[in-house]
């Protein structure tokens, strides 16, 4: 603007002189031309108003951000059985505060502490129990550049951590993550904490399902975090209650810190447990509290897979068949005998679809694989069984079940008496004779104990006992000797005779079914206008109870959480007491013990009464971490026991900040890196650090006065134009 | 007294008690359904299969055969039911229709045996029109050779009886298993025998091989009917597959 305008104005000199430039006197022409200038000029000075600025400088500091680290990893130790890391923090600021004094002069230092969020810090307040649930290094290092937005120029950040960061950064630098660390534009200085400990092996993460399926392969991710480690191979262990269910060995190269397992193993039984997975404790490991991990499973049913032995094709065979080949949740595995010795088929094997009685495979290699096992009027003599009978009886002391469901070759007249499987048969036998079975036909009866039990549950009250009295009326039922203590009958005859009884032996279920037609409750039935849903809810829920189902299980206990913190809210234990037959245990003394891996004897860990409705709260005590089993048992008030019940819980630290706790200097160097800083080495003088020492003055005040805005340069225009125009009117010009 | 047919059934009665009986209705016991027509054209022949069972396999049976009506309430008590006529018999009520219809669905097995033996004959047109009623919409299909029913005991490569009228039998699924089973060859005819005990029918065109393999038929549709698919459980099939192969 400014030359467009001296350009014009030397545009104007130019044409006026181009009027007298033919003037033969010389000093005429430049007299004018004088003139003109002198006018021009003037004009000039009194459209621009030049003037004079006075401004009050000052030159500013800049500043540095330091930040040190408050989260709780900084509680572990800086060095194997070295002072903690927050401990070292404190030494490295008591060593280096007159560095920082002399910063402070060129320097105005700000001080924050950080964690998860972003604070100022008073550093006479620093200390040495640092309680920050996370540590979040890039936040933390934006908050502080940010602070200075408009204010002081930021010339670096000292960042004072052992680098265990679980937020963004707990992966590495990404790219996105350097573009951040860029936008600080200043370097960041890292001080690590805890590099000295750099060797550390850590169960950095568990990913497994909630639940699984028994006899279903399970697998379990592991991450495992090597620092600090060359070649090698390290055994990672999976242990069930301090059973070992699954090994591997991870080969560290030294050039990886994460790797990835994964250990599979097939739950054998259902339950909830309490896993740890495990890797060895190396000599000056920085940590030895992350080297195992932790966590429940809940192993359930898919199907419950059922062995039916049956002695010889019935109508009673035939429905149970079908009712359980129906049924989606059972596995059905079934044997039946359909020639015996004394048959004569007229005919070769060959022409025989017959099979051999794989006893041994059955009985001893496969028995455990079973949920339940039935006897359906099979009379185990003739097939050599008796060396199996043991066994069978061990599976389920051991938490198998067993049903024996009567006929001709059943019970008493299965040649039973005597045998380990009367020891585990909520009845006694009789020996094998024309009294083994009764065939007066049997009108059923439900006892009080059928009443509350869920396997006679087929209807909701009183429309119970009316289900069973209705259904027809049985051909003939087994006999057999007296009742075993413990045992609960809960269908008889009019006369008394036991229709129905069950038992538990060791912490297996036992049910004893004394008749070959229970298949009336079901065809019989329809035709008497009845349908065949008493049979099929009979057998659902007798299976349901034999094999434990959760939803029939008399007495419950149920951990508040499957996971507690080591320090925070004690484990509390949630417990449920009915006796065997389904009644509420009102005042039951409940006591609870627990174990662990780490040490299985059991523990006294609380007692409680158990409320009207047989409900109790037991608190246990804060515990070390571990992964532990809880064991209820209930006794009523005058001694006599009602049941016992298990439940598993871990106590662990929940928070990342506490497992992924390994320093780590090489995030501290990567992140330094980023932002064109470095690590700061053990007793560098701060002063030696190259910060931006950017120039940048400040202006405190500010005035104005104009040089030539008055009338004297106005008056003096008026006169110059006023001569020039004189002289030329005199010297003849227009 | 007794007459002639259940002075033949006695000595059976005794041949196959040979447990302890617990039960009589625990035992297979044939009901023979009562009809319009000539219902009892073999009146030897269910007793003769059931004694031929119960010496050939475990299946405890009784020899006596139960005449039964269709809407008799005790039927539910014999759930294998055989129907047979050597001619067209007059077609059911429709509550006798509707309790075979409820007998059937809640797991009884009915076997046609067309002692006629004629195909497309008036047993089979009456068997086929009933069918019809008792399962609207449904018809008699072919049993496949692979069907269980021809592995349940013997291993059998098609259907027999009396004569050869028909390569096949034909069934009716229902619930997954066969509730209906038409045998259009006089099964039941083969096995009948006479008063003094010979053979009452002269077996066609294969002889004595045929009445064997007809025995065979009926205890195989005994199994069937009280085991069900159990010879497809997996444990059985590669012996089976290597016997079929010799």
């Amino acid at each position: 603007m400014l030359a467009l305008a001296i350009t014009a104005l030397l545009a104007a000199v130019w044409l006026s002189f181009r009027g007298f430039r033919s003037e033969p006197a010389g000093a005429r022409r430049m007299a004018l031309l004088a003139f003109r200038c002198a006018a021009a000029v003037l004009l000039f000075i009194l459209i621009l108003e030049p003037g004079l600025e006075l401004r009050s400088e000052s030159r500013v500091r800049a500043r540095i951000a330091l930040l040190l680290d408050t989260s709780r990893s900084m509680k572990f130790p800086a060095s194997p059985s070295g002072p903690s890391r927050a401990e070292e923090l404190q030494h490295w600021f008591e060593a280096h505060k007159p560095d920082l004094a002399k910063l402070a002069a060129r320097f105005q230092i700000d001080v924050y502490g950080f964690d998860r969020e972003l604070q100022p810090l008073d550093l006479s307040r620093l200390g040495a129990d640092p309680q920050g649930p996370a540590t979040d290094l890039l936040g933390a290092l934006g908050g502080a550049a940010l602070a200075g937005t408009g204010g002081r120029p930021l010339a670096g950040l000292i960042l004072a951590s052992d680098g265990a960061d679980n937020a963004e950064l707990s992966e590495g630098v990404s790219p996105a993550a350097a573009a951040e660390l860029r936008k600080l534009g200043a370097p960041v200085f890292a001080l690590p904490l805890g590099a000295q400990a750099l060797k550390d092996l850590a169960v950095e993460k568990i990913a497994v399902d909630d639940f699984a399926f028994v006899r279903n392969q399970v697998t379990v991710d592991v991450v495992v975090t090597a620092r600090g480690f060359g070649a090698t191979d390290v055994p990672v262990i999976l242990k069930r209650e301090g059973q070992v269910v699954a090994q591997k060995t991870v080969h560290l190269d030294g050039s990886h810190s994460r790797y990835d397992v994964k250990l599979s193993f097939v739950p054998d039984r259902t339950g909830k447990f309490a896993f740890t997975a495990s890797v060895p404790v190396y000599e000056g490991e920085a940590l030895t509290q992350n080297n195992q991990r932790s966590f429940v499973l809940k192993v359930i049913r898919d199907r419950v897979r059922v062995l039916l032995v049956v002695g010889r094709p019935s109508w009673d065979v035939r429905f149970l068949r079908q009712l359980l080949k129906k049924d989606p949740n059972v596995d059905l595995i079934s044997f039946f005998i359909l020639r015996t010795p004394g048959d004569d088929p007229h005919s070769s094997q060959e022409e025989l679809s017959l099979i051999p009685f794989p006893t041994q495979e059955i009985f001893q290699e496969q028995l455990k694989t079973f949920d339940l096992v039935i006897f359906q009027n099979f009379n185990h003599r003739p097939y050599h069984m008796s060396q199996y009978l043991d066994g069978i009886a061990a599976y389920v002391r051991d938490g198998g079940a067993f049903a024996m469901i009567g006929g001709d070759q059943s019970f008493s007249a299965g040649d039973y008496a005597g045998t380990p499987i009367e020891e585990i048969l909520p009845v006694t036998l009789l020996p094998p004779g024309p009294t083994a079975v009764d065939e007066t036909l049997a009108q059923l009866k439900l006892s009080d104990a059928g009443r509350r039990h869920p396997v006679t549950e087929l209807a909701a009250g009183a429309g119970n006992e009316t289900a069973w009295t209705r259904l027809p009326k049985l051909p003939g039922l087994n006999t057999t000797g007296p009742l075993k203590g413990g045992a609960q009958t809960l269908l008889s005859s009019g006369e008394g005779r036991p229709v129905l009884v069950v038992g538990e032996a060791g912490r297996g279920r036992v049910l004893a079914l004394l008749t070959d037609s229970s298949w009336y409750w079901s065809f019989v039935a329809a035709g008497e206008q009845q349908g065949p849903r008493a049979y099929e809810t009979f057998w659902h829920s007798a299976i349901r109870w034999l094999v434990r189902d959760p939803a029939l299980t008399p007495m419950r206990v149920a951990s508040e959480r499957p996971s507690f913190e080591p320090a925070g809210e004690p484990p509390a234990l949630d417990v449920q007491v009915r006796g065997s037959d389904y009644g509420a245990a009102a005042g039951a003394q409940i006591s609870v013990v627990t174990s662990s891996a780490e040490d299985p004897l059991p523990h006294p860990a609380g007692t409680a009464v158990a409320g009207p409705d047989g409900s109790a709260r037991v608190l246990l005590p804060q515990l070390p971490p571990g992964a532990y089993k809880a064991t209820v048992t209930a006794r009523r008030p005058d001694g006599t026991p009602v049941g016992e019940a298990e439940d598993a819980f871990v106590v662990a630290p929940s928070s990342r900040e506490m497992i992924e706790a390994a320093p780590r200097p090489d995030l501290l160097q990567a992140i330094a890196a980023a932002t064109k800083g470095r690590l700061i080495e053990p007793g560098e003088s701060l002063g030696s650090l190259p910060f931006r020492d950017p120039e940048r003055v400040e202006v405190g005040q500010r005035t104005s006065k104009p040089l030539w805005d008055n009338w004297k340069v106005l008056a003096l225009l008026c006169l110059v134009v006023g001569m020039e125009w004189t002289l030329r009117r005199r010297w003849g010009y227009a | 007294m007794f007459s002639r047919r259940q002075l033949l059934v006695l000595p059976l009665l005794f041949a196959v008690r040979r447990a302890r009986a617990f039960g009589e209705q625990a035992r297979l016991q044939f009901a023979q359904v009562r009809h319009g027509g000539r219902w009892d054209p073999r009146p030897d022949g269910l007793s003769r299969l059931a004694w031929e069972i119960s010496k050939r396999t475990s299946i405890e049976t009784t020899p006596v055969v139960k005449p039964m009506g269709l809407a008799d309430p005790d039927l539910f008590r014999y759930p294998f039911a055989v129907l047979s006529s050597d001619g067209g018999f007059p077609a059911p009520a429709d509550n006798e229709v509707a309790e075979l219809r409820r007998y059937l669905s809640y797991g009884g097995f009915l076997l046609f045996d067309d002692a006629s033996a004629q195909r497309g004959g008036a047993f089979e047109q009456s068997a086929r029109l009933l069918v019809s009623r008792v399962v609207p919409g449904a018809q008699l299909l072919r049993i496949p050779r692979e069907h269980v029913l021809y592995k349940s005991f013997y291993l059998l490569d098609g259907p027999t009886g009396r004569v050869a009228a028909t390569p096949d039998l034909e069934g009716l699924e229902l619930g997954g298993r066969i509730g209906i089973l038409y045998s259009g060859n006089d099964l039941v005819g083969a096995l009948a025998r006479d008063s003094l005990g010979a053979w009452e029918f002269e077996v066609t065109p294969g002889g004595e091989l045929q009445r064997e393999k007809s025995i065979r038929l009926g205890v195989n549709l005994a199994m069937y009917a009280l085991c069900l698919d159990y010879k497809e459980d997996q444990v059985h099939i590669p012996f089976i597959m290597k016997r079929r192969r010799i």
